[in-house]
């Protein structure tokens, strides 16, 4: 019998593409949403796992771009209990970077390039991070050095780099920054960053944390920072703190925000936290989408069916004259629409693996789609799911002919 | 054998009731070679129809070797039709996505096929001269071709009764001629009852029990009566 509804399928083979075209679409579409946020999911959580201290910034801010402390705020951290180190930063957009700004830089993808440009190049613009050198050196978890060790070339910053033009950048912006041959930029290279006041950069070190938020940051002296950035002594933009016990960054963070009221002490947690939220908006929205596109083939499905039953309802007056039972009929249709949903899931799933192959050749620099095998049930579950769903109605309309109605529709 | 006692059957459509059948009571020995005859609209096709369970009458009843049909429930009316009766319609009757082999096999598919069935089913292809075609399919065959594929899934069963609706309207007289060879030797070797639908008299032998249907009512004339009398003691 179930070859028998296989091959009802393929006697009406422009039909069932059809059918099929119409189901693949939708479970493909939710095989790459589902895809697409799991690509999120990593890509945040590779990078802020990495990060095993607290960031101090100003409240409510989004960024320590935006953020700025008086410098003596160092002190008043370092008072906390279970503070251990406390490691001064400036952050800024960085100006020109060898004559292109990077404003000017997205403001143009925005009119040539269209929103998914825009997108990335507002992603992309460099940050210029300039640290206090000696107590950067005695964090335990510099994402910035063990990345630079790991993949990457060159030397990390020493303190022997206060007050020079020296910086580390990562290979990305190597890339985006090339020199007048043409070339990546390379350890040795000379960047010139600035507006008016353009200064020469040595490239001394080249780091690879393969993490779309992080590998966009220009690293230097925090004194150098302040000459080219125009912050004064008594102002950095945030502090990275290292806690005596890492596992009591949760306490000491609130501690820190008890003591001063103007600041956030965001540890990766809380980040994670936030980040958990949006994800779980995007989950609701995920949902939403499959409900919609399980809708979406039901109804393509019923339609395909009515159709096919509707025109061999004859043919099922004969099989129940030879005594297949109405359970018999509504198998044999509820199979063949099974089976569409079946050949429905394998095409998308098929689709979905090239599809995703495909584009993470193209978007690289951490984002990464990912297909786990999971997704691959999920989307032949869903597809015969609606298959079958959307073949009971049908199914259950064929099996209710009276035999001897179905017989006189053919015999005259 | 078949007994049917006072059988009405009226449809609705709509605001009208049609009274296909108004009364009819008859009974058909066993392995008598019986004929329903009439006009076109007089009930002959209902009539043949609810003896093999196809729908039920209005009222009155049905009784096909004990079993009265009227009281069946709707499992056992799949049973009796599957293995006690083999039905044969003027055409549309093969599936045209199984091959002839298949479709002599229809009433088994659900069950599930044993080679014995298998081998049953090309043996009696080749019975009704089809052994060389047991893997076409109906499109490629004849419409006489396509009939005694039907026949043939009709007796695979081994039926009591076997009951035809026009069997050869379609047909030109020589592939009805077939048919008809076919059925009668069943008749012969198998004592199977058969009741026959026919527009066309030629095929009627002087001993056939002849049912004339006229407006839903059995109109035995004298001499069919006499054979009917006869029939019933042989
Ligand atoms: N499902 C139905 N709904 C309404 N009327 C029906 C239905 N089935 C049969 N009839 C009517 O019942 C009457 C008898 O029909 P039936 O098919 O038994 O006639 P018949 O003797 O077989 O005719 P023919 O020789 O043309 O095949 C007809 O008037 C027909 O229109
Ligand atoms: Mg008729």
């Amino acid at each position: 019998m179930g070859r028998f509804a296989w091959r009802n399928l393929l006697t009406r083979p422009l039909r069932t593409t059809l059918a099929l075209v119409g189901l693949s679409i939708p479970i493909l579409g939710v095989i790459g949403l589902f895809s697409l946020s799991g690509g999120l999911r990593n890509l945040v959580g590779d990078t802020l796992n990495k990060i095993q201290g607290v960031m101090v910034m100003r409240d409510n801010l989004p960024s320590p771009v935006f953020s700025d402390l008086p410098t003596n705020y160092g002190e008043r951290l370092k008072a906390v209990p279970g503070v251990k180190v406390v490691a001064p930063e400036v952050w800024k957009i960085a100006p020109s970077v060898n004559g292109t700004r990077s404003f000017t830089r997205t403001a143009s993808d925005l009119i040539t390039g269209g929103g998914a440009k825009a997108m990335k190049s507002l992603l992309d613009m460099p940050l210029i991070q300039g640290q206090d050198i000696p107590t950067h050196t005695n964090l335990r978890s510099g994402v910035y050095p063990s990345s630079l060790k790991e993949k990457g070339e060159g030397r990390y910053l020493e303190p022997s780099d206060a007050g020079t033009n020296r910086v580390v950048i990562s290979r990305k912006l190597s890339k985006d920054f090339l020199k007048p041959d043409g070339t990546p930029s390379g350890v040795g290279d000379k960047l010139r960053i600035g507006d008016k006041d353009v200064k020469e950069f040595e490239i001394v070190g080249i780091y690879d944390t393969g993490s779309m938020f992080l590998d966009v940051v220009i690293v230097m002296d925090i004194g150098t920072a302040r000459k080219l950035l125009g912050v004064s002594e008594d102002q950095v933009s945030t502090f990275y703190v290292e806690m005596t016990d890492p596992t009591a960054n949760d306490k000491v963070s609130l501690a820190i925000e008890k003591a001063m009221p103007d600041v956030d002490a965001r540890s990766m947690n809380e980040f994670m936290a936030n980040f958990g939220v949006i994800m779980s908006k995007v989950d609701i929205f995920l949902l939403m989408t499959v409900s919609l596109a399980l809708l979406v083939g039901i109804v393509g499905i019923i339609n395909t069916m009515l159709m096919s039953t509707t025109e061999r309802f004859v043919e099922f007056g004969v099989l129940r004259t030879n005594g297949w039972s109405q359970g018999n009929v509504l198998a044999l249709v509820t199979a063949e629409s099974a089976f569409l949903g079946l050949m429905a899931g394998a095409i998308s799933c098929v689709m979905a693996y090239a599809g995703v192959t495909i584009i993470n050749q193209f978007i690289g620099d951490g984002l990464r789609l990912t297909l786990p095998f999971w997704l691959f049930g999920l989307g032949i579950g869903i597809s015969l799911v609606t298959g079958t769903l959307g073949g009971l109605y049908p199914a259950w309309r064929a099996s209710k002919l009276v035999p001897m109605d179905a017989i006189r529709l053919g015999s005259h | 054998m078949i007994d049917v006692a006072d059988v009405k059957k009226s449809f609705r459509s709509g605001e009208r009731t049609v009274e296909a059948l108004r009364g009819v009571t008859c009974h058909i020995p066993k392995g008598r070679f019986a004929f329903i005859v009439g006009p076109s609209g007089s009930g002959k096709s209902t009539l043949l129809y609810l003896l093999g369970a196809l729908d039920r009458p209005t009222s009155g009843r049905i009784v096909v070797s004990g079993t009265d049909l009227t009281a069946m429930s709707e499992a056992e009316q799949n049973h009796y039709r599957r293995d006690r009766i083999g039905f044969i319609f003027q055409a549309f009757n093969l599936i045209s996505n199984l091959t002839a082999v298949e479709n002599v096999l229809v009433p088994y598919l659900p069950r599930g096929l044993t080679p014995e069935l298998e081998r049953r089913a090309v043996e009696l292809l080749t019975q009704v001269g089809l052994g060389g075609r047991v893997d076409h399919r109906p499109y490629q065959l004849s419409g006489g071709e396509q009939q005694r594929v039907a026949i043939a899934r009709a007796l695979i069963k081994d039926p009591e009764v076997v009951l035809a609706d026009e069997p050869t309207g379609e047909l030109d007289s020589k592939a009805g001629d077939e048919v008809y060879r076919i059925l009668r030797r069943l008749q012969a070797e198998r004592q199977t009852t058969l009741v026959v639908v026919t527009h066309d008299r030629r095929f009627i032998n002087p001993d056939d029990l002849v049912l004339e249907i006229q407006d839903g009512l059995l109109k035995t004339d004298e001499s069919e009566h006499q054979r009917n009398l006869i029939g019933a003691e042989v």
